[in-house]
């Protein structure tokens, strides 16, 4: 017989997904960059208050792993954190991922009872630009500086008081400010909702019963952890895939996992993966956790159980400093977070599908497809950075056919349509189609990637960080393996170039650049 | 009766004979023909045509896959397959321009190919048909001179985000030659009396304009109650109500405020079936799919879960006695007495306590708890699935549940509304006299409503305010032509446009208006009149983001997205008179028996009332039964409560 109220369980668990929904829902609704209002870019999240994950919204995977982080590293700077502070950070070395991700994390104090912490409510968003070497801060460079502003912890709200200097500072340090301002006011005000819900959760059912059941909503979700580890076989399991390269010469990094379960926990283990590489492919520890936590997730069967900090406690993952899987300081990161994550997640279902063969899907595109445009609009003279990453196939597992199309694994976010793209930037999408016949052949066929082609309507820097570029997706139990990407340029004298993976270079207007995803690998022989 | 699936035709007809429906009486008719046909992928073999490289726009959507922790999903069905899609070298600007323009002989070759393709009906989207038609009207011209049904976006939508439009446009192919065929039948049927159709936006569309934009009633089924609602809470002095409408599956929640001076009822264009958007105005109602139907279950984690499967009405719940073995929130509610087994259906259906027993107690034994236990947490985790219905239609939208009366519906509703109300703090339940009928009180009170928009894109810090209002204004002249036509055509007299005082038929504008830079845009009134409306319609929409978001910036550039024109034609309402008061306030004439009925964990005597015996003014305590043919009222203890002169029930909690 269960010592709690199984009834509260489901009703706490409700309640507080609700929490992050409604922020999600009020920050993508008053942003104003196209990345966060249409593609929804962002993830929210709850947390007790011991900064352990609690509840999220459905949002962004790769976001959400990492978000506990963040409010770690919130909490480490500031020990005396209160009632209407909002700590803001980026630093990937301090709780962030990549730079244009802005992490803002509140305490929420009872409104009855004033010294008493609640928990924390964090969102994170990714802001299109936030400085550095190219447009859009999504650059190739060697080290963290070129990359944007740096963020470390720092108060952008104290004691209900917003501190306009450092919301400055930071809106100074991009190249569309108003944008910046506009995405970060609807942050602010997604952070003083989510405190506000909780206050009125804990009024309602009072601090005791909320406390009690945040904790067991984890003990929750980690019985559905133990529940997976117990269907495993016991062994070591490894499996190994590449990066294609860093866009600085160095090629096939290897990202090297072995799982092994155990009784009472999985450990997760990338000793032997690449060390860390001079071009930003490299992935802070809280990515490669991120990834991990996803695949358990997914692997977990029971579609309702909620995905918290319980999953994490039966779950060791063994990094070593200074690989490319825990890159160390300084380091450059933008493609980590985007791109060697998703080869993480393929590295890790591939070890998974040696230790539970049929549950594993084969990979998926296992790319972003970063792309960003940025320039001067000779519309109106100010300058536009236009960023967005497009959807490929799905690899096809024992049961069904992939997706085609979609985005796979550590993101979801949605696309520009074409019609909001050429409002509100000098670019025209001249074709936007399913790449067909990219999915990989197989009993279940993998889905197909995409192709997007847009012209320019102005002189812009391009830069394209992608993979599957050289390493063609996996097929699995005798599946082909997926198409691999290919990136263009179409010059003016129909010249047709094609181009690297990773690359940045300025482009004249007229000229179209032509990205085709990968397709998904297939499963099973037909 | 029961309902003649797929073609309800038959019985609809026999039900209007049967009744006696006066030779000159017009029939406002709900239907679920298109939805279902949707559903159940019945509908016609549908083609699109769109712009050079955008064939595959619709199956692609917006990228995103439906759930993010899962690894494999099924195949997703399309309603304009992958042989049927075309594409047009042709090409249009942000701003209407004809970048490439489209050639009369191409048009020839694509129609071969749909005609050779065997389609039924034709969808064209083009890219910013919205800012220049002329393309699409083209193809249209042509594919109707062959005999094809055609849906072209900009009659059907004209406004920006070319997934959106084709989506919908592409449904509106898809379900309209169906709902064209069920209304020929009816009409056939009707012996000349006028036949009109419920939409989404809690509007009556005549049969013409339901034949050709049948997409328009796609997410009808909920809009009588609402309507309903808002009828019976503003005779009964409640301007404010959020009404919920529990059914056997679902329960449908909306937010009515008469106070607001809009109506009282509040729409949106954000709704879709089965992942396909249908961006016609609907009135905003959340549905959660718990129900009376729905089983409760326990998961692997040992958690205590209420739907989505749901027992329907057949096997039905456990205790209907028809073999279903699932334990449902009925189940729980008559073994909780708050549902007696003699007065459900007014006695015709017997409920059977015992088959609820055996469900409940294999789910208890589950649980580790009494079946009484079992059985009030079930109601609890059903009442917060509602609960966060009822939150996302209030306080989701910036209205605080405490200043609103909760008003139940369904045959459910009121059982479940004391509990939700003192979840949510609301001070009031008003429980109507008739909650299983609702819907149908809805559909009798419903205007003829043409919604017409066009995206326009106005920037006034760019140009002097009259320049904007000017820009708008040329826009809406476009659209009350076609407003005035559409009341012309169904009898409704009107003024010139302008000249708002006409008795009838009416137009009503509104801007959708967004800070420039932001995606999602709030729709606000425009009042007839000049430049001076059109500035107050700004500042309201200033007014409106501070109230739903939570802040405002009157001093940044704001754009209007598009121009919106309702046509209304007003219909007379029926007038209601109030029941004489009884004698006294004690309702003991109307007490028809005794039970016993749990909550909080607590047994207690509670009197059954029959509703058909209580009179204006009587006074009712809590606990209490009151029993009616429709619907079975629990009011709980602590809770008071007065029958009004139109025979409603006031609840109220005693202690405030």
């Amino acid at each position: 017989m269960a010592d709690y109220d199984p009834v509260l369980l489901e009703i706490m668990n409700s309640l507080l997904s609700a929490v992050a929904e409604e922020m999600g829902a009020a920050l993508g609704r008053t942003a104003y960059s196209p990345n966060i209002k249409e593609r929804r870019d962002y993830s929210c999240a709850v947390f007790d208050a011991g900064g352990a994950m609690v509840a999220q919204a459905a949002h962004i995977p790769v976001h959400l792993g990492a978000m506990p982080m963040s409010v770690a590293a919130a909490i480490k700077r500031f020990p005396q954190l209160a009632d209407g502070d909002i700590v803001a950070l980026n630093d990937p070395y301090a709780g962030g991922s990549h730079l244009p991700d802005i992490t803002m994390v509140s305490p929420v104090f009872g409104a009855a009872e004033p010294g008493h912490l609640l928990g924390y409510v964090a969102s994170r968003a990714h802001h299109a630009d936030v400085g550095g070497i190219a447009p859009g801060s999504m650059p190739l460079a060697t080290e963290l500086y070129q990359e944007g502003l740096i963020v470390p912890p720092v108060l952008l709200q104290r004691g209900g008081e917003l501190d306009e200097g450092v919301l400055d500072l930071i809106t100074r340090n991009s190249r569309t400010p108003g944008e910046r301002l506009g995405d970060l006011s609807a942050q602010l005000s997604a952070q003083r909702l989510g405190a506000r819900r909780l206050q009125e959760l804990a009024e309602r059912h009072g601090r005791g019963v909320l406390a009690e059941y945040m904790g067991r909503l984890q003990d929750y979700a980690e019985r559905a952890a133990l529940a997976l580890l117990a269907e495993m076989p016991r062994g070591r399991f490894e499996f190994a895939d590449t990066v294609d390269d860093d866009g600085f010469g160095t090629r096939e990094i290897a990202i090297r996992v072995a799982v092994e379960p155990r009784d009472a926990e999985l450990l997760v283990d990338f000793t032997g993966s690449a060390r860390q590489v001079r071009g930003g492919l490299n992935a802070v520890r809280s990515v490669t956790l991120s990834a991990v936590y996803y695949v358990v997730r997914c692997l977990i069967d029971d579609p309702a159980a909620p995905a918290n900090a319980g999953i994490f406690r039966r779950v060791r993952v063994v990094t070593e400093p200074g690989s490319v899987v825990d890159a160390r300081f300084p380091a450059a990161v933008a493609a980590g977070n985007v791109e060697t994550s998703q080869r993480i997640v393929d590295a890790v279902l591939g070890a998974f599908s040696r230790a539970l063969p049929g549950k594993a899907p084969a990979a998926s595109q296992g790319t972003m497809n970063n792309v960003t445009i940025g320039g001067t609009d000779p519309r109106g003279g100010g300058a536009f950075a236009y960023y967005e990453t497009i959807g490929g196939g799905m690899g096809a597992s024992a049961t069904a056919d992939g997706l085609s199309g979609v985005h796979v694994h550590m993101t979801n976010t949605l696309n520009t349509p074409a019609e909001a793209l050429e409002y509100a930037y000098p670019l025209r999408v001249t074709e936007y189609a399913l790449r067909r016949g990219s999915g990989g052949d197989g009993a279940q066929r993998g889905g197909d990637g995409l192709i997007r082609e847009i012209e320019l309507l102005a002189d812009a820097t391009v830069t394209i960080l992608s993979e599957r570029r050289e390493g063609a997706p996996y097929g699995l139990a005798g599946g082909a393996d997926g198409a691999r990407g290919a990136n263009r340029l179409l010059r003016l004298s129909d010249e047709d170039v094609e181009l690297p993976g990773k690359v940045t270079f300025d482009a004249r207007r007229g000229e179209r650049v032509r990205i085709e995803t990968p397709g998904g690998g297939g499963y099973g022989t037909q | 009766m029961l309902s003649t699936r797929p073609d309800p035709s038959p019985a609809v007809l026999e039900g209007i004979e049967r009744l006696g429906v006066p030779a000159d009486a017009v029939i406002a008719h709900g239907t679920t023909v298109a939805t279902n046909a949707l559903l159940e992928h019945r509908g016609a073999r549908t083609a699109l045509i769109t712009t050079q490289g955008f064939r595959d726009a619709l199956v692609i959507g917006r990228q995103t896959r439906p759930e993010l922790y899962r690894l494999s999903f099924p195949p997703r069905w399309s309603p304009a397959p992958d042989e049927l899609r075309f594409e047009v070298n042709e090409r249009v600007a942000a701003e209407g321009a004809t970048l490439t323009p489209l050639a009369i002989a191409e048009v020839e070759r694509v129609l071969d190919r749909v005609a050779a393709a065997g389609a039924e009906s034709l969808a064209v989207c083009l890219l910013f048909s919205f800012a220049n038609p002329a393309h699409e009207r083209l193809i249209g011209e042509m594919a109707r001179a062959r005999g094809l049904f055609v849906s072209l976006s900009s009659e059907i939508l004209p406004e920006f985000r070319e997934f959106e439009r084709t989506s919908t446009t592409v449904l509106n192919a898809y379900v309209s030659p169906l709902m064209a065929e069920y209304v020929d039948r009816l009409e056939a049927g009707l012996g000349g009396r006028a036949l009109w159709i419920m939409q989404s936006s809690g509007g009556i569309l005549g049969a013409e304009a339901a034949r050709k934009q049948a997409v328009r009633t796609l997410l009808s089924g909920p809009a009588g109650g609402a309507l309903g609602a808002l009828q019976v809470a503003t005779r009964a002095g409640f301007p404010r109500v959020i009404g919920f409408d529990m059914g056997g599956t679902s329960t449908d929640a909306t937010l009515v405020d008469a106070s607001r001076g809009d109506g009282g009822i509040t729409r949106t264009s954000e709704g879709s079936v089965e992942g396909w958007p249908a961006r016609v105005p609907m009135i905003d109602i959340h549905t959660v799919g718990a129900g009376g139907g729905s089983i409760a279950w326990v998961d692997a984690g040992g958690a205590l879960r209420v739907g989505p499967q749901s027992a329907g009405s057949n096997p039905g719940p456990a205790c209907y006695g028809r073999g279903g073995e699932g334990f449902t929130v009925t189940d729980a509610n008559l073994l909780l007495g708050r549902l007696h087994g003699d007065y459900f259906l007014g006695g015709r259906m017997r409920l059977d306590r015992d088959a609820a027993e055996r469900a409940g107690a294999a789910l208890a034994r589950r649980l580790g708890m009494a079946v009484e236990e079992a059985a009030e947490g079930v109601i609890r985790v059903a009442d917060a699935r509602m609960e966060q219905a009822l939150r996302v239609i209030s306080v989701a939208r910036g209205a605080d549940p405490r200043e609103f009366a909760l008003l139940p519906f369904g045959g459910a509703g009121p059982i479940h509304a004391c509990s939700l109300a003192e979840a949510l703090r609301i001070p009031r339940v008003l429980i109507p006299r008739h909650p299983g009928v609702l819907s149908a009180l809805g559909l009798a009170l419903a205007d003829f409503t043409a919604d017409t928009s066009r995206t326009v894109m106005v920037r006034p810090h760019e140009q002097s305010p009259e320049g904007a209002w000017r820009a708008c204004r040329a826009a809406f002249a476009g659209l009350e032509a076609a407003g005035l036509e559409a009341l012309a055509s169904e009898g409704f007299e009107t003024e010139m446009p302008g000249e708002f005082a006409s008795p009838a038929g009416v137009l009503e504008r509104a801007l959708d208006v967004r800070y420039q830079g932001q995606s999602f845009e709030l729709t606000v009134p425009l009042e007839a009149g000049n430049v001076g409306a059109f500035e107050r319609a700004l500042a309201e929409f200033h007014r409106r983001h501070e109230t739903r978001y939570g802040y405002a910036r009157p001093d940044a550039p704001v754009e209007i997205v598009n121009v919106r024109l309702t046509a209304r034609g007003r219909r007379a309402k029926p007038e209601f008179a109030a029941a004489p008061p009884a004698s006294s306030t004690d309702p003991a004439a109307a007490q028809a028996g005794e039970t016993r009925m749990r909550s909080a964990g607590r047994w207690r005597e509670a009197p059954v009332y029959l509703r058909d015996r209580l009179e204006s003014g009587h006074e009712l305590i809590g606990p209490a039964l009151v029993a009616q043919e429709d619907a079975t009222t629990v009011l709980l203890p602590f809770w008071r409560a007065r029958v009004d002169p139109w025979l409603n029930l006031v609840a109220e909690a005693a202690n405030g």
